[in-house]
């Protein structure tokens, strides 16, 4: 009986020990792991990308981990650093940067900035300010971008010649946009149902997984009608001022004469259907878009501008490395490698993703690309008006749910623009006024 | 170690030889069950007395607060509401129509097992697979649903982008997934009424209808009974044909218990909160238990 009693014991502990990973191979060569959660169609330039730092740096491995959706990487990523199993370097949305940092999970940049590795001032001022604001958490540089990205028109040239608007100017401003929108908005034979829909928003419940995508692309209108999300010593939410109204009575207007509440085919399957003739997207399609849409004739023009000024919301994918790394310099070199200028070339060009530097705008082999690629120019030259959303201290994830909730309440008709937003900012700026450390 | 006197029902003491020998063979399934089970079990009600984002070390004691919270979120009592009218638009649905098919089908008719098959299909369906379905199905411009309406002029209907119509068009789904387990417990509980009740009813005399509501009913309530309150916990325990179909949405109209738990959990990581909310669901679930295990055992000693 002792015996087996110990048998039982040796088994119990070796199932509980497996799986430990070792970091260091026997020939000295360094693994980075690296966990990301890009789309499939970028996967190959992912790949090509690794390889061709893997031959500049015979030293190090890369080994990469997929998770779909960021939003699932998260909650991954929680438990590997419960469990001390975190990768060395991974890509996080910009939103979860916060709850990283609470953790006391990843390193701040400024350890490798001025490291002996380290990167010169003036690299850092070569990549656009609101990148850096998205990638920063109380003033404190977390991560560093990998690509940029931001939001654009995508619009079908030949059902523009069809309703009698010129395909060579898209909708330049707000009233445009909704009267264009009106006009491509087509139900053939009066069964309530429409053939053809002029624009898409992405209204989606506020609980859902797309709550927080339908918040990002209602940013950039509300800047545009000259709105702000929050004051500056954060006590107090701003969207549901002047600027905020006017942006969610377009988007309610929009909602309600397209009738979008009865447009459930996803967008891009509807754009590509020659059903959908504007829509909103960013640039990480492209390379899935040109082969979905081979048979269509579109084109990419800038948002239409707002009563106040043009604006787009920029983002992007961002890169942190984890305290538990064992070789947190290696995945440092894995990060500088990847926004030198001539590799931000050739991973924009591959991918479909904007560069996170100027510096790759004077780069030759990307100046020919652009000059033959109008579609993706455009978002190129979109990034002059790209701003971005300085994250908040506390309650980020929560005041975005209550400002998807304002759009779905307005939207749906429940409640008025007005009544829907002010209902929405009081709940936000009691989190705000609660006590810190509640 | 004292040895224990046998008792009736002959039980073994654990750290015998032989308790020892059974504990072996258990224990890859005892091993699976305290680490998965037990464990997060215990852990989610301490956790429900703390705040802790999961991410951070610290976890800091709050006492009753998360429960008192609770109780004054409106979200949690429209919550609880959007789970009680799912609860109660199934649960008769579910009942009648399986019953109503399990009575149609105990007798001698062709291709009877077919039939009881192709009713029997939707709960092998794994619920996602069936709710993406189903989400063609409620399409408003191609789904079959608004085509049929479309024969008799009606319609379109906004199935499940209109808060009016989205719960209901979950409940209807939530019946054609189950109400084949429950056909199948009625075809038992069927076969179990001796024929020769309704034989001797018939000699006296006794119609369809009086044969059903006199014999078939009450002979049938501990079956009814069981599948009343399996179906209830079932129906409290709802989530992934909500996750599919609309995601809580619109406007909340939708969103049920389990779902405001993951919602706390994995969205806004508030652990100890979302371990108090599933707490509540349990004591609500044990005290549906308890009514069962009561009657059960009342009914029992009737039927004896």
């Amino acid at each position: 009986m002792r015996r087996s009693a110990a048998v039982f014991l040796v088994v119990l502990i070796s199932i509980l020990r497996c799986g430990k990973p070792s970091d260091q191979a026997a020939d000295g060569r360094v693994t980075v792991v690296f966990w990301h959660s890009f789309v499939s169609s970028t996967i190959p330039a992912l790949n090509d990308l690794i390889v061709q730092f893997e031959n500049a740096h015979p030293g190090i491995d890369i080994k990469t981990q997929y998770v779909p959706t960021g939003d699932a990487l998260i909650q991954k990523l929680i438990t590997a650093v419960q469990s001390k199993t975190a990768p060395d370097i991974s890509w996080v949305h910009a939103n979860y940067i916060e709850s990283l940092v609470e953790a006391d999970a990843i390193y701040p940049m400024s350890r490798f900035i001025q490291g002996r590795n380290g990167l010169n001032a003036g690299d850092l001022a070569d990549i656009y300010p609101a990148l850096l604001q998205y990638a920063s958490w109380k003033d404190t540089l977390y991560s560093m971008p990998m690509e940029a990205t931001n939001l654009a028109l995508l619009y079908n040239k030949t059902l523009f010649s069809q309703a009698g608007l010129d395909p060579a100017k898209p909708p330049q401003n707000w009233d445009e946009l909704h009267g264009f929108a009106k006009k491509m908005t087509v139900d053939s034979n009066g069964d309530g149902k429409f053939d053809q829909v002029g624009f898409f928003l992405p209204v989606f419940p506020a609980a859902g997984p797309n709550g927080p995508w339908m918040v990002w692309q209602w940013f950039p209108y509300l800047w545009q009608a000259g709105g702000a999300y929050i004051n500056d010593p954060q006590t107090e939410v701003l969207y549901n001022g002047p600027g905020g109204r006017a942006a969610l009575a377009l988007w309610r207007n929009l909602y309600r004469d397209l009738r979008l509440n009865a447009f459930t085919t996803d967008y891009d399957v509807a754009f590509a259907s020659g059903r959908l003739a504007m829509v909103m997207d960013g640039p990480w399609n492209l390379p899935r878009f040109e082969r979905l849409l081979a048979n269509v004739d579109w084109a990419v023009a800038p948002l239409p501008a707002g009563p106040d000024r043009r604006a787009t919301i920029v983002g992007g994918e961002y890169l942190t490395i984890f305290k538990q790394s064992a070789n947190p310099d290696s995945a440092w070199a894995f990060l500088k490698w990847i926004i030198r200028p001539d590799v931000q070339a050739k991973w924009a060009i591959k991918s479909g993703y904007l560069p996170v530097r100027r510096a790759v705008l004077n780069d030759p082999e990307f100046q020919v690309y652009i000059q033959a690629n109008p579609k993706y120019r455009a978002f190129v030259e979109q990034m002059e008006f790209g701003e971005s959303q300085k994250p908040i201290d506390r309650f980020g994830l929560e005041i975005d749910r209550h400002i998807a909730e304002a759009i779905e309440n307005a939207c749906l008709g429940q409640k008025d623009v007005a009544e829907a937003l002010e209902e929405s900012a009081q709940k936000s700026n009691r989190l705000l006024q609660s006590p810190v450390g509640e | 170690m004292k040895p224990v006197a046998e008792n009736k029902k002959h039980r073994v003491p654990i750290l015998s030889t032989q308790g020892f020998s059974a504990l072996k063979f258990l224990s890859p399934t005892l091993v699976i069950f305290i680490t998965f089970v037990l464990v997060p079990v215990f852990f989610s009600f301490i956790l429900s007395f703390h705040k802790w984002n999961m991410f951070s070390a610290a976890r800091s004691f709050v006492g009753l607060s998360n429960y008192s919270r609770l109780f004054r979120d409106p979200e949690f009592w429209q919550v609880l509401k959007n789970t009680l009218v799912y609860t109660l638009g199934t649960v008769p649905l579910n009942m009648g129509f399986s019953l109503a098919v399990a009575v149609l089908l105990d007798r001698r008719i062709f291709g009877k097992k077919w039939v009881r098959t192709a009713f029997f299909a939707p709960v092998v369906i794994s619920p996602v697979a069936a709710a993406v379905i189903w989400r063609w199905m409620y399409d408003p411009n191609f789904g079959l649903f608004n085509y049929f309406l479309g024969w008799f002029r009606l319609g379109p209907v906004n199935w499940l982008n209109d808060p009016r119509s989205a719960m209901f068009a979950l409940i209807l789904m939530g019946v054609w997934k189950s109400f084949g387990v429950n056909m199948v417990l009625f075809s038992a509980g069927l076969q179990g009424i001796p024929e020769s009740y309704y034989e001797a009813a018939e000699i006296d005399g006794a119609g369809k209808w009086t044969r059903f509501w006199r014999i078939t009913v009450p002979l049938l309530s501990p079956t009814t009974f069981f599948i009343l309150v399996m179906s209830m916990i079932g129906s409290f325990q709802v989530f992934d044909t909500v996750w599919v179909l609309t995601s809580g949405g619109p406007l909340g109209s939708t969103k049920v218990m389990v779902f405001y738990i993951y919602e706390h959990a994995f969205k806004f990581f508030e652990m100890g909160y979302a371990s108090a909310v599933a707490y509540v669901l349990f004591a609500m679930l044990a005290f549906l238990a308890l009514i069962q295990v009561k009657a059960m055992k009342s009914s029992v000693l009737d039927a004896t």
